[in-house]
C-alpha cells in the first residue's frame, strides 16, 4: 500500500504547507499522519520522534554548526572585503566590472565558507551599494548577487555536500569536495560570461587597471582569508582531519583572524555563538524531520516503487537523467535544499546506480539541480536574503535573472552529461 | 491589556534564558572538538568522550535552538497566504498554523519523547564513552516539545484575541531581511 502511504504523505504536506506551517512541522506532521496508517498512535509518535533524534546523532552533521559559526566570523571579520579588493584587482578589467567582481567574490567566499546565503548577505551587502553608486542597474545588480551566491555550494566546502554523503549511505566527503571544484567554476564562467555581455549591451563601467604594486598588495592582504582554504581542504583531503574536524579548525582560523583585523572583539562572541545556534537550529530541525520521514518513506517501500517506475519508463540513462533533473527542478521550487536532498536521495540515487551514475557525480548533479531552486520563488532562501540586501523586490529581480537561470540550466546539463568535469579531480587524488 | 503584557514578559524572559544556554552550548561544541584534535595531534592521546559529548550538545543545540527560532518565527515556511489577508482572516489562518505547530509539538516532541525517554531509561541503555543514561540525552526532545507549545499558545493567544476583534493582538512578523530566517535553510 505505498501509495496510499505516499498519498497522506504528500497530501498533507502540501496543504500545510499552503496553509503557512513553517516546512519543519509540514514534514513532522506528514510523516506521522503517514504512518498512522500503518502504526498504532502511541508507537508511531514515539517512532518519530526517536527517528528525529537518533538522526541528530552524527558526528557528521556537526560539520555544520562549525561552517556556519565560521562564515559568522568571516563575515563580520572584514573577510569578504578583503577578498572582494583581491577580485576587484583579478577580474574588474573585465567586460561587467563590478558584475564579474562579484561573481568571482562570490566563488571565493563561498569556498571559504561553504554558504550560499552567507556570500549573498556578505558579498551582496558590500557590492550592491558599489554597483549603485557605479550606475548599474539594483535588480541586475540583486540578480547577479543571488545566483553567483549558489556557487558556494558546489565549490567546497560545502554542508549540503556533506548532508548528500549522509543521505547516499557514506560516499566520501572528500571525493564529493574535490567533485564540486570544476563544475563550480563552470557555473561561475557561464554567470560571469551572461554578466558580462549584458553589461557590454547596457554600457556598464570597467574598473581601469591597477598598478601592480596595488594589485600584490590586496592579494597579500586576501592571503591569510585563502589560507584557510589550504588547512580545511588541503585536511581533508589528505585525511589529517574529518570535515567536522576541519570546520572546527576554520572556526578558530577564522575566529583569530577576525581578532586580528580587530573587527570583532570577546563581547560580540555571545550574539555570534547565539546567532548560529539559531542558523543551525533552523536547519538542524528540518533536518530532524526530513531524516524521520526518509525512514518513512523506506519502511513503506517507496523507494523502490519509485525507482521500478522510473526504471519501468526508459532504460536510457540520457532520458533517465533528464527526467530525474526535471522532477529536482520543480522539487527544488517548493522545497528548500537540506530536506530535497535527505529525502529524494534515497529515492534517486538506487536508479541512478543502476544506470552506471558515479555516486559522487550524482551528487553535484542533484546540488547543482537544487541550487537553482534557491533563486526561485516561492521557496527561495538565497533569492530572499538577495532581494532583501538589494533592497529590492522578488517581483522586480525575477526579469532580469531570468538569463542567469539559463546559464545554470545550461551548466546543470553540461555537468550531468559529461561526468569527467566531476570525477577527473577526485579520481587524480585517488578516490 | 494587562495580562497580555504578563506573557509577553514571560516569553521575553524565556527567550533571554534560552539563547544565553544557546550560546554556550554552542561555544561548548567547538571547545570540545578542539579539544579532540588537540589531544590527537599535540597529545597523541585521543580523548574517548569528546566525540560523544559533541554529538549529544549538537542533538541539544538542533532541538532547543528549534524551539528558540520558534518563539522567534524564524522557520522557514511559505508565508503567500497569510500575507495576502487581512485582519480577521489573516488572525484565523495564523491561529491555524499555530494550532498544527502545537500538535507536533504536543503529540510527537512531548508525548513520543516522552514516551522514548521511558523506554530509553527502561532498557538501561548507556552511552559507550561518558556513561550516562541516554534516556538523559532524550529529555531534550519533550522539554523543547513543551518550549515550542509555550510559543504556539501565546501566538495562539494573540491571534484568538485578533479574532475576538482586539486591536492589540499582535503577534511578531517574521522579519525578511533580516538574513538569519532564510539563511538557516539553506545550510548549506
Amino acid at each position: 500500500m505505498a501509495w496510499m502511504d505516499a498519498l497522506v504523505l504528500g497530501g498533507v504536506f502540501f496543504v500545510l504547507l499552503a496553509v503557512g506551517v513553517p516546512v519543519a512541522f509540514c514534514i513532522g506532521l506528514a510523516t506521522t499522519a503517514a504512518m498512522l496508517l500503518s502504526i498504532e498512535a502511541g508507537p508511531a509518535v514515539t517512532t518519530v520522534a526517536q527517528r528525529m533524534a537518533t538522526g541528530l546523532d552524527s558526528f557528521t552533521l556537526l560539520a555544520i554548526p562549525f561552517f556556519v559559526l565560521a562564515g559568522q566570523l568571516m563575515n563580520r571579520g572584514g573577510i569578504a572585503r578583503r577578498l572582494i579588493d583581491l577580485a576587484k584587482a583579478a577580474v574588474g578589467t573585465l567586460p561587467g566590472g563590478l558584475a564579474v567582481v562579484n561573481i568571482f567574490a562570490s566563488m571565493l567566499f563561498g569556498a571559504i565558507s561553504g554558504s550560499a546565503v552567507a556570500a549573498a548577505t556578505a558579498v551582496g551587502g558590500i557590492m550592491a551599494p558599489r554597483m549603485r553608486d557605479e550606475g548599474y542597474d539594483r535588480d541586475y545588480a540583486a540578480a547577479v548577487n543571488i545566483t553567483s551566491a549558489t556557487t558556494g555550494l558546489i565549490i567546497p566546502p560545502s554542508n549540503i555536500l556533506i548532508i548528500y554523503s549522509l543521505a547516499s549511505g557514506g560516499v566520501s566527503i572528500a571525493a564529493l569536495f574535490l567533485a564540486g571544484y570544476v563544475p563550480g567554476m563552470v557555473v561561475g564562467l557561464l554567470l560571469m560570461a551572461v554578466a558580462g555581455s549584458m553589461a557590454v549591451r547596457r554600457g556598464y563601467p570597467v574598473a581601469a587597471r591597477l598598478p601592480l604594486r596595488v594589485a600584490l598588495r590586496t592579494f597579500v592582504t586576501a592571503l591569510p582569508s585563502l589560507l584557510l582554504l589550504v588547512v580545511v581542504i588541503g585536511g581533508i583531503v589528505a585525511g589529517i582531519f574529518t570535515a567536522t574536524e576541519a570546520a572546527a579548525v576554520a572556526v578558530l582560523y577564522a575566529a583569530v583572524l577576525a581578532f586580528l583585523y580587530r573587527e570583532i572583539s570577546a563581547r560580540d562572541l555571545p550574539g555570534i555563538l547565539r546567532e548560529s545556534a539559531v542558523t543551525t537550529a533552523v536547519v538542524m530541525l528540518l533536518i530532524a524531520a526530513s531524516i524521520a520521514m526518509s525512514w518513512m518513506m523506506a519502511y513503506v517501500n517507496l523507494p523502490q516503487g519509485v525507482s521500478a517506475a522510473l526504471l519501468g519508463m526508459s532504460d536510457n540513462p540520457i532520458v533517465l537523467l533528464l527526467v530525474i533533473n526535471a522532477i529536482l527542478l520543480v522539487v527544488g521550487t517548493f522545497m528548500d535544499m537540506t530536506p530535497a536532498v535527505l529525502i529524494f536521495t534515497p529515492i534517486f540515487l538506487p536508479v541512478a546506480a543502476k544506470i552506471g551514475i558515479d555516486p559522487t557525480h550524482f551528487g553535484i548533479i542533484m546540488v547543482m539541480n537544487l541550487c537553482i531552486g534557491l533563486c526561485t520563488p516561492p521557496v527561495g532562501s538565497v533569492l530572499f536574503v538577495g532581494v532583501g540586501v538589494a533592497q529590492t523586490t522578488i517581483a522586480r529581480v525575477i526579469r532580469p535573472i531570468l538569463p542567469f537561470f539559463a546559464a545554470m540550466i545550461v551548466a546543470l546539463m553540461i555537468v550531468t552529461y559529461v561526468p569527467a568535469l566531476s570525477l577527473w579531480l577526485p579520481g587524480l587524488f585517488g578516490y | 491589556m494587562e495580562r497580555p503584557g504578563g506573557v509577553m514578559r514571560l516569553k521575553a524572559a524565556v527567550d533571554r534564558l534560552l539563547g544565553g544556554v544557546l550560546a554556550a552550548f554552542m561555544g561548548a561544541l567547538v571547545l570540545d572538538v578542539l579539544w579532540q584534535v588537540f589531544t590527537r595531534f599535540v597529545l597523541r592521546d585521543p580523548s574517548s568522550f569528546t566525540d560523544e559529548l559533541a554529538r549529544y550538545l549538537l542533538i541539544w543545540v538542533a532541538l532547543l535552538g528549534g524551539a528558540y527560532t520558534a518563539g522567534q518565527r524564524m522557520h522557514l515556511a511559505i508565508d503567500l497566504l497569510p500575507s495576502s489577508l487581512h485582519g480577521r482572516r489573516r488572525h484565523a489562518v495564523g491561529a491555524l498554523i499555530e494550532s498544527a505547530v502545537l500538535l507536533f509539538a504536543v503529540a510527537v516532541m512531548v508525548v513520543g519523547g516522552a514516551r522514548l525517554v521511558g523506554l530509553t531509561l527502561l532498557l538501561g541503555q548507556t552511552s559507550a564513552a561518558l556513561r550516562i543514561p541516554l534516556g538523559w540525552v532524550y529529555t531534550v526532545l519533550p522539554l523543547s516539545g513543551a518550549l515550542i507549545a509555550f510559543y504556539s499558545l501565546v501566538f495562539l493567544g494573540e491571534h484568538l484575541r485578533g479574532l475576538r476583534g482586539d486591536p492589540t493582538a499582535s503577534v511578531p512578523e517574521p522579519a525578511p531581511g533580516e538574513g538569519l530566517a532564510p539563511a538557516a535553510t539553506e545550510v548549506a
